[in-house]
Formats: structure tokens, sequence, C-alpha cells
């Protein structure tokens, strides 16, 4: 049997740095930040002020006539906007309906509906009037697929993962398995992300963020800013998308997951997992490492995250690793966790689709720990071939997707 | 022809036991896991009934200086994987486990936490909240554990989809192990009671005794008015067929085929058609490469949730119009454990390999002509295939197909 390949076909994005694709490319290319003051919630009494947060979110303008927003949180509203550009995007709107039983939803989920429901909760506690639960139909972060798939009638598979910080490449692997293993022609999937105060509240507790814009790779990198956001991929049956002309933005080559099994919240010193996740995603794709042109860091900024990866990196692609580029776009958008390695995923095929490699903004002063080469002059306009992009996660789940411009013959070593 | 997967691993805390030994014995005998809650004060005019896991000792199963880091649902998970390992026999050293993987369901994951961690940073303020609680908030925080644990290095996933997390993230294992992405892979899932999820379904209106009448789980029966809370984790060891019996291990059955399928619901609520059920079971059905007159016993999603229970019974009438599977209930005798899926495919592995089926707890006047396992039945034929559904609440589906252990197939 001949073996199925995916394609990307369509994407979408919101996030702090920028609404769309058009407009995410020239943050990229321009290395504009969306990191500024948070004001979806109070942080006055916060250690940090921080955040990519999406600014002047108006779902009513951006959403197209007759898609309902009812019960939909913060969180389902920006994954929708994303699937609904993704969706014009790839020339699939109006979706046509014998598609709908072929065509299914993986998100990656993080906080969900919880920034809406922590102002329930919050007066729950203090007891008085018993506040209205509407908020929590959204509470898990599986409403995200169910709006989509409810919305836009898809009768394929449907799921959520939570792995934290990696769920969006997770769901994204995950949902190129199902079109590979012909459980779908057409999958939606993504990941999204709302800032909310618990998830504020944690990361400033276990003293993993910066009080100012964070500095990836750095030597005075000092913690993350946390952002929101989301992403949302159409992940096409190649022959599929070629037959109907869709533009292809790039092939998911593959995917590799792994755990570190050493602490919940402290990466493994030697960075085993993400090396395993790493040399997955390539045997998945049948790539060995001296193909990759460019790596899209996991590259939070935090003391610990950064050397380790680094080290990974080295031990894995050997000499050849300073021959990369690698570069962290969290300092664009801030660290998204759910939904980071989806908006990732995006950056990833932006680069090949539009031949460039974003820059790490703020990498000013280089740590002996770090010793890569973290395009910290600028966006670098050159042909970019194949896209490694590491997302790691508390937990220690790691996963590594590899995306490669679509070629027909596909990219054997030569 | 590809190696089939296996399962030659259990392990399971529920209402019903802890371990198999305590686990199986209950179940064929169709008794009950639910009692009043005493794990904490029930709400004031909420549910006094719930099915609670009773007797668990962590310590029985996992090192001291993991186990105090966990919350009781990682110790929940994390002893039932240890279980199965045992059970299965399977050696995890230095060679191995980097091929060894998790996949682990959950609804509520860790919300009691969050929720823990939330009554301080509301009340005292952000400044006050206790680190020591983060990595336990997060959904993914039993796989974590469970690797560390172990010590696996594998693949490693969490779902986190309503009512049907488990049982995704079993079809989620398999697919792994077909596509070489693993040699061995726990899978199952777990959720406990906490005060936090029995009030958020209270306001929902979706417990019993919804009606005011008689308060309990009553899975496709006239009385049924709600569900009943339950709590516990199953998980299951998945490995190719060969590789179990290379062990000399004899598995329990085998994993044949998952289908999947979503139909637009309400948020929260059920579809108004079947479609969704009927979809996920044809493509089980078509992934085991089986007709739908081969199964030989349904184990369904109904919980007493009349709304699900009748659309469940209109699809199981629907895609086995031409035979009269037998059909068990378990959420009757488990309760809406939420993740219950894992610990219903525990018990279907059970049936196939022991060929005895669990009454149907709570079952006195059937909504529907289906042939339900009842105390006292005789079991009528050879159980060869079972079909497990899961029914999530917002329109997911989800069906297993599993296969009995030919004649001499593992010995």
């Amino acid at each position: 049997m001949e073996r199925r390949r995916v394609v990307v076909s369509g994407m979408g994005t919101v996030n702090a740095a920028a609404c769309g694709c058009v407009d995410f490319a020239q943050a990229l290319r321009q290395g504009r930040s969306g990191i500024g003051p948070v004001s979806v919630f109070d942080t006055a009494l916060y250690r940090t002020h921080l955040g990519g947060e999406v600014r002047n979110f108006r779902p009513g303008e951006l959403l197209p006539r007759g898609i309902p927003r009812r019960h939909m949180s913060r969180c389902d509203l920006m994954a929708m906007v994303a699937a609904c550009e993704a969706l014009g995007d790839a020339g699939l709107d109006p979706l046509p309906q014998a598609l709908r039983q072929a065509m299914g939803v993986v998100i990656g989920g993080g906080a969900g509906g919880m920034l809406e429901c922590e102002e329930v909760y919050r007066r729950w506690l203090e007891g008085g009037p018993r506040p209205s639960f509407a908020p929590f139909a959204s509470f898990g972060c599986a409403a995200t697929a169910d709006h989509l798939a409810a919305t836009l009638g898809l009768m394929g598979p449907k799921t959520t993962f939570m792995t934290a910080c990696s769920s969006g490449a997770t769901a994204i692997g995950y949902a190129c398995d199902l079109v590979r293993d012909g459980f779908a022609e057409v999958m939606l999937a993504g990941g999204a992300e709302p800032l909310c105060r618990i998830t504020y509240s944690a990361f400033n507790a276990l003293q993993a963020v910066d009080a100012e814009p964070c500095r990836p790779f750095d030597k005075n990198r000092q913690g993350l800013n946390l952002g929101e956001g989301a992403a949302v991929l159409v992940l096409e049956e190649a022959g599929h998308a070629l037959r109907r002309g869709a533009t292809i933005y790039g092939e998911v080559l593959g995917c590799g997951v792994s755990c570190d099994a050493h602490h919940m919240t402290a990466p493994d010193p030697e960075g085993g997992g993400a090396i395993l996740a790493m040399s997955r995603a390539l045997a998945d794709g049948g790539l060995s490492p001296r193909q990759v042109d460019y790596i899209n860091a996991h590259g939070t900024a935090t003391p610990t995250n950064d050397p380790i990866e680094t080290k990974a990196i080295k031990a894995l692609f050997g000499a050849y690793a300073h021959r990369l580029a690698v570069s962290s776009t969290k300092a664009i958008t801030g660290h998204t966790l759910g939904a980071a390695g989806a908006i990732e995923a995006v950056v990833s095929l932006l680069a090949i689709h539009h031949r460039f490699i974003p820059p790490t903004l703020r990498h000013e002063e280089p740590d002996p720990l770090c010793d890569l080469d973290y395009v910290s002059e600028g966006a670098r306009h050159r042909e970019v071939d194949i896209v490694l992009s590491n997302s790691f996660a508390f937990g220690g789940n790691n996963t590594a997707l590899l995306f490669g411009r679509y070629r027909e013959g596909g990219h054997r070593d030569v | 022809m590809s190696d089939p997967i296996a399962i030659s691993g259990i392990g399971i805390v529920s209402p019903l036991g802890i371990g198999l030994e305590a686990f199986a014995p209950r179940l064929f005998a169709g008794d009950c896991g639910i009692a009043p809650l005493t794990i904490f004060a029930p709400n004031e005019g909420g549910p006094r009934l719930a099915a609670q896991v009773d007797g668990f000792r962590p310590q029985d199963y996992l090192r001291p200086a993991t186990a105090r880091r966990m919350d009781r649902l990682s110790q929940m998970v994390a002893s039932a994987a240890r279980m199965a390992q045992d059970d299965a026999g399977l050696p995890i050293d230095a060679g191995s486990r980097d091929h060894i993987g998790v996949t682990v369901g959950t609804c509520f994951g860790g919300t009691d936490v969050a929720a823990t961690f939330g009554k301080v940073l509301f009340g005292e303020g952000p400044r006050r909240v206790n680190p020591i609680l983060v990595p336990n908030t997060v959904m993914n925080a039993p796989a974590g554990h469970l690797a560390i644990e172990l010590g696996v290095r594998g693949v490693n996933t969490t779902v986190n989809h309503r009512e049907v997390s488990a049982e995704t993230a079993i079809g989620h294992a398999a697919a792994l192990l077909a596509r070489g992405r693993a040699t061995a892979i726990f899978s199952g899932g777990g959720d406990i009671l906490s005060p936090f999820a029995m009030t958020v379904f209270a306001r929902f209106a979706a417990l019993s005794p919804g009606d005011g009448k008689e308060e309990g789980a009553f899975p496709f029966d006239k009385r049924a008015n709600g569900l009943i809370l339950g709590e516990g984790a199953a998980m299951l060891c998945l490995e190719p067929l060969s590789r179990a019996l290379a062990r000399g291990v004899r598995p329990y059955c085998l994993l044949a085929g998952c289908g999947m399928a979503s139909s637009p619901a309400p948020p929260t609520g059920w579809p108004a058609s079947p479609e969704g059920s009927v979809l996920a079971m044809e493509r089980a059905l078509a992934a085991a490469g089986i007709e739908a007159a081969q199964v030989d016993v349904v184990c369904a999603s109904a919980s007493g949730a009349p709304a699900l229970d009748r659309l469940e019974a209109q699809a199981i009438a629907q895609v086995f119009a031409g035979s009269r599977p037998r059909v068990v209930a378990e959420k009757g005798a488990l309760g809406e454990g939420l993740s219950s899926g894992a610990a219903r495919a525990a018990a279907m592995a059970l049936s196939l390999r022991e060929q005895r089926l669990a009454p149907v707890v709570g079952l006195k006047e059937p909504i529907a002509d289906l042939d339900f396992v009842r105390k006292g039945d005789a079991e009528k034929r050879p159980l060869r295939y079972g079909l497990l559904n899961g029914i999530a609440a917002g329109g997911t589906f989800v069906a297993l197909v599993f296969k009995a252990l030919e004649e001499g197939e593992g010995r």
C-alpha cells in the first residue's frame, strides 16, 4: 500500500503578536513582539505584570457571519477564529458537505474556560448569592474541539490532548497519524490557551516568570512570559489536497513523543527526553539530522530550559548543531503553553513557505552554555526546507514535530 | 499480516475492589460499588451516594518518595500501572524503558488540586499560593508521575476529552503500537471524586435523583434519573501479541479495532440523533475487519442519564439490527467514573478470557428490547468479539473492538 502523506493546506492563528497568518508572518520577519501589560485580569497583586495577551480581541468582527458564539470561552473563541481563518485559507469555506464525515478535529488544550470559571469560583468561595455556573459548560479544554466540530458539523474523529506545554504539538502529531492511517482525509489540528489567574499565579509561584520581557538563550534570562492564543492547521492527505488544487504550505514529515521520567517540573539535566523526541521525529520522517535547516526551539527563556535544550540539540546534531539556525519565537508571542506547539507549527510552515528564519528577540549577551546560532540579528531570508519544532512540558512530556517543503518524491537523504 | 495488539496485563483501583483478584468476583457476581459518600461531606441537599474507592493504600504499590509527591488520582493511576506491569511480567530495564509508553485519559484530572490552589489564590492573594501544588494541577500529572515511577521514557500522552478520555487513550495506544512508536504502552485512565466535580455536576442537574425519586444508577432502566459519580483508575498493558507470547505470557484478549466519531451536540448535552454513535461503532468494526453480526457482547456507556441511555439503545439497535449481542452496562455498579472506560475495558478483557459476563446492576425494567445480561443468566454462547462504547457529552464517540484469543493462540 502506498504510504499516505500529510500536508498542511491552511493555517490560522490569533496571538499576542498578530491576528492572522499574514500579519503573523510580518511580525516574525520584523521581530515585532506582542508582550506587554496583562489586562484580561488585574495583576496588581501579582509579582509580575507582563504577558503575551491578545489585545482588542473582537471575535464578533473576526468571525464570519452565522458562526454562533454562545457558551464559548475566550479560549474557544480564539480557536474558532483561527479555525475559520485556516478553513478559508485552505479553500474549504464553505465546507463541502461530502467532506464532513471524513473530517475531524484534534485540539491541544490548556486552561480552557478557566478564565471565565475563575470569576464564578471566586464568588462561590465568597458565599452569598449562588453564582451562575453557565461558564462551566466550557470549563474543560474539550469544549474547544466540541464547539469547532458542532459549528462545522464535523463527523470524523474528535479529541483533546492535554500534555501542558506540548499539547498543541501532540495534537498535530496525532491528527497527522489519523490521516496517515486513513481514519480521516482532512483534520483540523491545533491548540488554544487563554491567560488566566490560576496559570499566571502558578508560574509565578514556581518563579519561572521574568518580570521583564523574556530573553531566550541570553545570559541574563530570568524566565518566561506567559502568553495566550490559538493556532489551527488544516492537515490533509496529500493526494486530496493536490486534486483540489490547494495551496500547500508544507508537509508534516514526522512526530516524536517522549517522557523525561525525571521530575514533574524540572527538565532532565541531560536532556534525555528531548533527544528522544527529536530523534524520533527525524526517524518518523526518514531524515537525518543534517537535513534540518532550522529548529524552532522550545526556548522558554527559563534558566534551566535553554541550556538543556542547547545541550540536547548538540548531543543529537553533533558538530552540525553549530551550522543550524535555532530560534525561539516565544520572545515574540510569549509562552502560550497548550497553544505553543501549534503556534510554532505555524511559524515553522511560514518559514518554509516564505523562505525566512524568524529571529530570537532580545538575545544580546551570549551564555557559554547556550552557544548555538540563535538568529539574534533579525530575520534571515534564505531557503528553508526542513524545520524541527520542539515542545517540552511539565510532567516531562516532550513532543517534536518535523515539517518540510512539499516535494513530490519526498526528502531523501543524498 | 501485522502483529495484533494484545492486552497482556491489567491493574485496577475501583469501587468494586483494588486489584483484579478483588475486582473480578464482585464484578461477575453483580455487586454494586455505589454506597453513601463518606470520603468528604456531601453537599447540603445534594446527592448522598457515590461509587467511591475504599481501602486504597498507595504505599502497597509505589515507592514512598514518589507516592508522596502525587495527588490521589496520580497515586491511583500509577498503582494501577504497577499492577498491570506485574500482571504482564513486563521487564522495564535500561534496554526497554525508552520504548515503553504511557497514554492516560482523564476528565477532571487534577482539577480538585487546582481548586485547592485557587482557594488560596482568591482568598489570600496570588503571593500566598503554594508552589508544591502546581505540578498536580495539570491534567498530565498522572502520566508524568507514572513515567517517573516506572522509569519509562517512551511516548507519553494524556487525553482530556470528557467521559471518553480513557477509551480514546486506549485506542490511541493501539495506533501508536501499530505504527511501531512503542513496544508496550500502559494505557487507561482515571478520575477521582471531589467536592468540586460533585458541585459542577449537581449544578448542571446531571446527578440522580433528577426526578426527586429513588437515588441510584439505573442504566437502561425506566427509573433512570441521572448518574451517580464514581472514581477509580484502570491501566492496561498493551503490546504486540508476539512480544507477550515470546515472554510466555498469555494475554487476556486482543484489541482489534478503534472507531471515533463526532456528532453535533449542545455543550455538555447529548446529540439528538444516534448517528455519531452508529458511525463510531461501524468504524471500529471496519477497523477490526468484522461484521456487526460477529459481535457477541456490547459494553454500553449507559450511566442512568435518561437521554444518554435512550440514544445509546437506539444506536445499538441500529448497528446490530440483524443480530442480538448480549449487552452489559457497568456504570450501574461502578458509577459514572468519567474515565470508567478503562475499568470497563478491563472488565471486557476479563469477560473474553473467563467467558463470563457481568449482569447489568440497577436494571429492573428495561427501556429497550436489547439482550441485557441479568443476574443468574447462563452464558448463551461463546464470547469471541466484544465491542465497548464510549460516549461523551458534547457529542464525542469512541468504540473499541476486543477479540478473544483463539484456541491454541497464546498456548
